[in-house]
């Protein structure tokens, strides 16, 4: 009889009300493992989140003699189902990396040189707390500016919130979601958030424009496509390059770059125009319909051929294929979506055209999040900023998130002074040299910081320019914040908690935020002593028992993800301003903006170069995983993608290392040359996180080349600060030359 | 007696390479090498029309596999089953069946000096829980089980999908894991990754990674035979002798 079965079973009959449970000692059940298997003896069992990437998957950590020995999918995770992605199954190689951050240091040489001394945690804390108690004196608490990542990040940030600072910004908005969130937003009263809700596996129709997904590994999205896929959903690619996705495409429109806002609205002229849109739909739920009916009139598919390069003809196909899908038509809203610097009317246009083919709250469309109610802390009142953010979020970037931020924002406002000065910086966990653009002006603006404190848990090359460096536990040896997903079918809790006792000299992210505010006297934010005490609290108006959660876990409840399923507790359909879905958005008007999307032309390369785009390799998540033993050995460096015509007219005739060179004379890494059919002519493609410039990063150090790196200018989006990263050129130059 | 196969379903599998992770991390899999290899086709054509595609590559745990007889100490051996086994504890790491494999799936592992692949986790089979592959599968292309039974997907796929076995003119050694998608995929993946013919085992062959270890073997043997009974009799004297 298999024990885990067993344990199973009994989470089962004991439910999720959480009958009483006083026998059960704690998270971790012993499993007999089978004989002989791998010769360990006994393995522990311990659910947890996944943090290979920020999906947060569910995990199940085989332990033995206090070893990780395996990582494995958790088949009670309601999302993932006991699957998971290359790096999730490579956790451990990250567990044992020998490169990684072991204990606390303070810098001896000039910044960036990587010259630290060992220090003990109170040496550092106290040298951390003193140097921010100073600033607090001096500038006030709004000069320490916070680049967090990700849910980890959580306890920092109530840190830094009670410390007093309003400045704290990640990448996830304004070099990743944000168009996406304030567009769809825009339009239907909410964004998208993360898991995004798009039921790829119910549609007849999915539309990606430039998502690779296959490519970008999310398990539980990648499971939804190929089982959409694989239940007959027809499957529309638009991007330059042949993707993973392009190549299981029925058409396949590689798109001249930076114009997909114009295909957009010729769809919207065609679904209009034959009268192949939701009537009924949009006739109960939209407004401003018959301003967009006259507004995309003259953008016809003859129209958009010559901006687009797609034919007029395959535009009115596809878009007859999306009238008689709907509303199951899954049209992905995108996840890094800052292209052009008018990204958020881009996103406007894909959410209007969501609109259009009724698959908002629709099964096989884009589904509704089913919020669940944790509990809360009592905490005191977080200090109010006088002088305000200085990211220019809701400032010079009228409809940027004040949760998420602006990091470019912050940079900025340290270069400049302006709106005033920032003096220091903390950065948890966020690579601000390779995921922020413009990597010069970052170097330059860390040069004129007083203090920079670094939480990490690998020697990233940022932190060799930290005063402070803070060495984090990984996620298999630490506490986290339990995930709380509304976004899902059926909303869920799950948790991250330690397999193993952290290595080295390095602490979980909770332990340094609560020792951080207990030397800065803010205590009261931190009304709990230990992390299963905090996790009582969050799931107690759940019913659930933490530690039924804790052997599962991840527990689910009742969604009501489509429009037909929603109970007045769930709120009003479309929270937007009218109550409805606006085609057309006051808004925007309001604040001047185009109300409606409009098709803005973007610069083309000059003869000689090429448009740098990039993307992902199922291997690997952005800077994070390159040095992980088990994935450099699959994927070590990235490629550059170049067109086989492109690359016969430029003199190559085969594969070779070559160095890239933007406009500005700024150049790459040397990095292999694919030459391919599988891209336009006037692109070159990389995926993105190689060319690592940490020497302490001992196998990923100088392997491959960095697209950041290139990224010396950028086109920012005035909506909400986005930065739009693929207005890059670059020649194409022989090694040494 | 079950007869197991695979099937990898080509429109669903993105190349992710979960499986191939899987698999080495759930049997230590030296870096760098693999008992599961994921592969792209590379893409063919010129633009815009276009093809391209992934090969899911391991043991094919053959009808008929060509890597049992050339293995000197029976080590490498077919169960009941189907599924192709290595004898750790008889293989002697000479990598006759390695060349044998028209599939380049086994490999030497540089650890033990033996050879190693794909068991279809036999012991993981054997305890009710898929392999490791199909278990994580992220698309769930990836399908386990007993042809010999109607209600397997397995059985549906092969006997009434007629997913396609990677053989061709030079090989056709009955393979078991087999390959759905469209018939474009499915040609491309044969015509890139097809089975390559067998190596034939030369006289030298035997002579120098078999005769010659073994013989060797045996030298020195003696020698340390020697030695120990020289040491012996150091200790103990010439007692034999005094009578």
């Amino acid at each position: 009889m298999n024990k885990r079965l067993t344990r199973r079973d009994f989470v089962k009959l004991t439910g999720v009300a959480g009958a009483a449970l006083g026998a059960l000692p704690g998270a971790a059940q012993p499993a007999p493992n089978p004989p002989g298997w791998r010769g360990h003896e006994r393995v522990e069992r311990i659910a947890t989140n996944c943090e290979m990437c920020f999906w947060r998957c569910g995990a199940e950590a085989e332990v033995s003699d206090g070893k990780v020995v395996r990582i494995t999918g958790n088949p009670d995770h309601p999302l993932t189902q006991g699957r998971l992605c290359a790096r999730g199954n490579a956790g451990t190689e990250l567990l044992y990396d020998n490169d990684r951050l072991k204990y606390p240091m303070v810098r001896m040489g000039p910044r960036g040189e990587g010259k630290f001394q060992r220090v003990s945690w109170e040496q550092a804390l106290d040298l951390f707390a003193q140097r921010l108690t100073e600033l607090k004196q001096k500038y006030g608490p709004e000069s320490v500016a916070f680049f967090p990542h990700g849910v980890a990040s959580g306890f920092f940030s109530i840190f830094l919130k009670a410390y007093g600072t309003p400045n704290s910004a990640e990448p996830a908005f304004a070099q990743c979601r944000g168009p996406r969130e304030v567009g769809y937003a825009l339009t239907f009263g909410q964004g998208l958030n993360s898991p995004e809700p798009v039921d790829l596996e119910e549609a007849k129709l999915i539309v990606l424009i430039g998502s690779h997904i296959g490519e970008n590994v999310f398990t539980s999205q990648v499971t939804a496509f190929a089982e959409g896929l694989s239940r007959g959903a027809k499957l529309i690619v638009v991007d330059p390059r042949f993707s993973t996705a392009a190549a299981k495409a029925d058409y396949w429109l590689p798109i001249r770059p930076g114009t997909d806002t114009a295909l957009l609205l010729a769809w919207m002229n065609v679904l209009i125009g034959e009268g192949l849109y939701d009537r009924e739909y949009i006739e109960k739920y939209a407004s401003g319909f018959g301003e967009l009916a006259a507004h995309v009139r003259e953008f016809t598919p003859e129209w958009a051929e010559p901006i687009t390069e797609i034919s007029a003809k395959v535009i009115r196909e596809t878009a007859r294929a999306m009238g008689e899908a709907k509303p199951a038509v899954a049209l992905h809203p995108g996840r890094h979506v800052t292209w052009y610097g008018n990204d958020t009317q881009r996103a406007r246009a894909m959410a209007i055209l969501t609109a259009l083919t009724g698959s908002w709250g629709r099964k096989g469309g884009i589904f509704l999040p089913t919020p669940i109610k944790t509990g809360k802390f009592a905490l005191p009142p977080f200090p109010k900023s006088e002088r305000g953010r200085a990211d220019g979020a809701g400032t010079r970037f009228p409809l940027a998130s004040e949760e998420q931020g602006v990091t470019n924002g912050l940079i900025d406002a340290t270069l400049t002074g302006k709106p005033y000065p920032i003096k220091a910086w903390v950065v948890y966990g966020q690579n601000v040299l390779e995921s922020i653009p413009q990597q010069q002006k970052t170097l330059k603006a860390m040069e004129e910081l007083e203090f920079i404190a670094a939480v990490d848990v690998m020697p990233m090359n940022y932190t060799n320019y930290a005063d402070v460096v803070l060495p984090e536990a990984t996620y298999l040896e630490r506490f986290d914040m339990p995930a709380v997903i509304a976004s899902a079918k059926k909303p869920f809790i799950s948790v991250r908690q330690p397999a193993v006792e952290p290595m080295y000299d390095t602490k979980p992210g909770w332990w340094i935020a609560k020792q951080m505010a207990k030397r800065m006297g803010l205590d009261a934010y931190f009304p709990w002593d230990t992390p299963e005490q905090y996790l009582a609290t969050v799931v107690k108006p759940l019913g659930v028992d933490p530690a039924v959660l804790r052997v599962r876990g991840a527990v689910a409840f009742e969604g009501r993800p489509y429009i037909e399923d929603r109970l007045p507790e769930d709120g009003p359909l479309f929270p937007t301003e009218s109550g409805k879905i606006e085609l057309y958005s006051p808004m925007l008007k309001e604040l001047g903006i185009d109300p409606l999307p409009r098709f803005a032309p973007v610069e083309n390369p000059p003869v000689g170069y090429f448009r740098l785009i990039y993307g992902r390799t199922p291997v690997h998540s952005f800077t994070r995983t390159q040095n992980n033993a088990r994935l450099d050995s699959l994927v070590s460096e990235n490629e550059v993608w170049i067109n086989t015509d492109a690359a016969m007219s430029l003199g190559f005739r085969e594969a070779q290392r070559v160095v890239l060179e933007n406009s500005e004379g700024v150049k790459s890494l040397p990095v292999l040359m694919r030459i391919t059919e599988g891209i336009r002519p006037d692109c070159a493609y990389m995926v993105h996180g190689f060319g690592h410039e940490s020497p302490k990063l001992q196998r990923a150090y100088h392997r491959g080349a960095s697209d950041t790196e290139l990224m010396t200018k950028v086109q920012v989006d005035p909506i909400m600060g986005g930065t739009g990263m693929r207005v890059i050129f670059v020649r194409i130059l022989r090694e040494g030359a | 007696m079950a007869r197991y196969a695979m099937v990898i379903d080509l429109a669903k599998c993105v190349g992710c390479q979960a499986c191939s992770v899987a698999c080495s991390e759930e049997w230590e899999v030296p870096i760098g090498q693999a008992r599961t290899h994921v592969r792209n086709t590379g893409i063919v054509g010129k633009f815009p029309h276009l093809t391209s595609t992934f090969h899911v590559a391991q043991c094919n745990h053959c009808d008929h596999p060509p890597c049992v007889l050339p293995c000197p100490t029976g080590a490498t051996y077919q169960a009941d089953n189907g599924i192709v086994k290595v004898n750790q504890s008889l293989c002697i790491g000479c990598g006759f069946c390695v060349e044998a494999c028209p599939y380049d799936a086994r490999y030497m592992n540089p650890r033990t000096n033996k050879v190693d692949k794909c068991d279809f986790c036999s012991a993981r089979v054997e305890r009710g829980d898929q392999p490791a592959c199909v278990n994580t599968c992220t698309a769930h292309a990836k399908f386990f089980g007993d042809l010999e039974d109607p209600q397997n997907y397995v059985f549906t796929a092969v006997y009434e999908k007629h997913a396609r076995r990677m053989e061709n003119s030079l090989a056709a050694p009955g393979p078991n894991v087999y390959y759905l998608g469209k018939p474009e995929h499915v040609d491309l993946v044969l015509a890139t990754f097809g089975p390559r013919a067998p190596k034939l085992l030369r006289p030298g062959d035997v002579w120098k990674r078999l005769v010659k270890p073994f013989v060797l073997a045996a030298v020195g043997a003696t020698f340390v035979g020697q030695a120990i009974a020289f040491f012996y009799q150091l200790k103990t004297g010439e007692k034999d002798f005094e009578e």
